[in-house]
């Protein structure tokens, strides 16, 4: 008679490494147990396929529901469960599709549902400061620095897809994700702001000029390092009016202000 | 209306609290006696589904369901998850916290599923020890559920029911008895769903289950996914006659319907419960 913690180990072998034989001593042998573990592998794919599919529904959406459970096969194998919590299950999908030398639509679509994941969740906390600093921020801009807030991910793309994403949104009751109106018409697609404000998850598609700016703000440069790229990156009568876009929402929900000490 | 923790949830019934039904519930809060949800759904460090459960919670008497502390596992609990958990409870004081009386996990792999332990002298000790620690750590009695199996282990000599007594009689928890998995699991295994209920202490459960199947090959498969069968609306009434009347979950996690059909179906479930002749504990 096996022990409790052999019967554990040799019914997940069986599990993870599919094989029956490892398990046969667990099981009765009257052939009833080929059909239980038939079952069990199926309910616990099913699972985590779901997982993925909640976590990842515009994807699911793209690629339809067969590639899609084929994916989530492949990943499992891969990166198989490492808790009883299951949030964090599909970090790694988008990593997963990299490695498969996935179309790069679908490795950033994936990048981005991952970001918007981790951001419904997030911390709400601002960097503790920002009341301060707000106080006094443009005294002195050289001594004041940007903060990024948990709720918020930055994300380079190479591919449009922001408006894949908002065109994806379309159909679906929005999953707690703010859309938002239709996408400006940006020259050349950059990045992506992910940040929670005002409760929902709301995606921002940058140009090139405002991703750089986002970029130094995440590095903590100061405001007056800010105001100068700004001054680089755009002609003077347009600088104003791109560091207008970053103190409005919800871009203003990504960052807090620090006073250097 | 406000609710304090301390207030029983009263022998009516519930419904499972979904994100898919977040919005409705707080525009026109459903006329149902209370809500359960999965503690874990709420682990997070912040965001909106924190603040919709403390909108919640200041409505309805809540219930938390775990599904991810492999209880019967033989590794050392999670502590981190079992942290986590705390963590939740002491936030929103729910009148319930259950778990499962199986286990998903062992040697670091974890599969995720609500797995039967085999009824065995070894498991019962462990269990018990287990449950004990959990107990100690979240300073209130845990309600242990009966799973759905869909396996018989070789050796597995005690029965479930028994098993169950035996496991609240030496920790003092109580029973979350799910009554469609006692009925997906007499249909799967040729067993007599009331041998099993009559094993156990009416006094300790605390709870009821009700939710619905789904048919794979041979198999009947508790998916939620579906109203509450026929059969089981018996067993219930059974159930209800013979212990009494307790709080009534209506569960469905799958295939989910409007909101209006979780409310039938607690309807259906408080005519039964007040057509009890047996009071409540």
């Amino acid at each position: 008679m096996l022990r409790l913690r052999e019967i554990q180990e040799v019914f997940a072998e069986g599990m993870t490494a599919g094989s029956y034989r490892a398990m046969a001593d667990a099981l009765p042998s009257d052939g009833s147990a080929l059909r239980s573990v038939a079952l069990y592998r199926r309910l616990i794919r099913t699972n985590y396929t779901q997982v993925l599919r909640i976590t990842y529904p515009l994807l699911a959406r793209l690629v339809g529901e067969r590639f899609f459970s084929l994916c989530a096969r492949g990943y499992h194998a891969r990166y198989p469960s490492t808790s009883g919590d299951l949030f964090a299950y599909g970090r790694h999908f988008p990593q997963w599709l990299l490695e498969l030398d996935g179309v790069r639509l679908l490795v950033q679509l994936a990048r981005l549902e991952w970001a918007c994941h981790e951001v419904h969740q997030a911390d709400d906390t601002r960097a503790p400061a920002v009341e301060r600093a707000e106080a006094g921020a443009w005294a002195d801009p050289s001594s004041v620095r940007f903060r990024v807030n948990r709720a918020t991910r930055l994300l380079a793309c190479t591919v449009p897809i922001y408006r894949v994403w908002h065109a994806l949104q379309a159909d679906t009751d929005g999953g707690g994700y703010d859309g938002g109106a239709e996408p400006n018409p940006v020259p050349e697609e950059t990045g992506l702001l992910v940040v929670r404000a005002a409760g929902t998850v709301q995606v921002v598609g940058l140009s090139p000029e405002q991703f750089l700016l986002l970029h130094a703000m995440r590095d903590g440069k100061t405001v007056a390092q800010v105001e100068r790229m700004a001054a680089e990156l755009v002609p003077a009568d347009q600088g104003a009016s791109l560091l207008a876009m970053l103190l409005e929402e919800p871009t203003r929900s990504a960052f807090s202000l620090e006073v250097d000490p | 209306m406000s609710w304090s923790p301390s207030t029983p949830i009263p022998a009516q019934a519930g419904i499972g609290l979904r994100s898919q039904h977040f919005r409705e519930i707080l525009e026109a809060p459903p006329p149902v006696a209370w809500m359960e949800t999965h503690p874990e759904n709420y682990f997070g460090e912040g965001g909106a589904p924190l603040r919709i459960l403390e909108r919640i919670r200041s409505q309805y008497p809540l219930s938390f369901h775990g599904v991810g502390l492999s209880l019967g596992s033989t590794d050392p609990l999670d502590r981190t998850h079992l942290a986590k958990l705390k963590c939740v409870i002491d936030r929103f004081e729910p009148a319930f916290v259950s778990e499962h009386l199986s286990w998903s996990s062992v040697g670091g792999r974890f599969l995720n599923e609500l797995l039967p332990l085999p009824c065995t002298e070894e498991s019962l000790d462990h269990i018990c020890a287990r449950i004990d620690d959990v107990q100690t750590v979240l300073q209130r009695p845990l309600l242990i559920e009966n799973v759905t199996r869909y396996l018989t282990w070789r050796d597995s000599p005690i029965p479930e029911g028994a098993f169950m007594a035996e496991t609240v009689r030496r920790t003092g928890c109580g029973i979350l008895l799910d009554l469609n998995n006692v009925y997906v699991n007499a249909v799967n295994f040729h067993l007599d769903p009331f041998e099993f209920l009559d094993e156990l202490p009416a006094e300790a459960i605390r709870e009821i289950h009700l939710a619905g199947f789904d048919r794979f090959g041979r198999w009947l498969v508790d998916t939620h996914g579906q109203a509450v069968y026929p059969e089981v609306w018996g067993l219930y009434q059974w159930a209800m006659h013979r212990f009494g009347p307790r709080p009534t979950l209506i569960e469905w996690d799958t295939n989910m319907p409007p909101l209006s059909v979780l409310v039938e179906q607690a309807t259906q479930a408080d005519a039964i419960l007040g057509g009890c002749c047996v009071a409540a504990p």
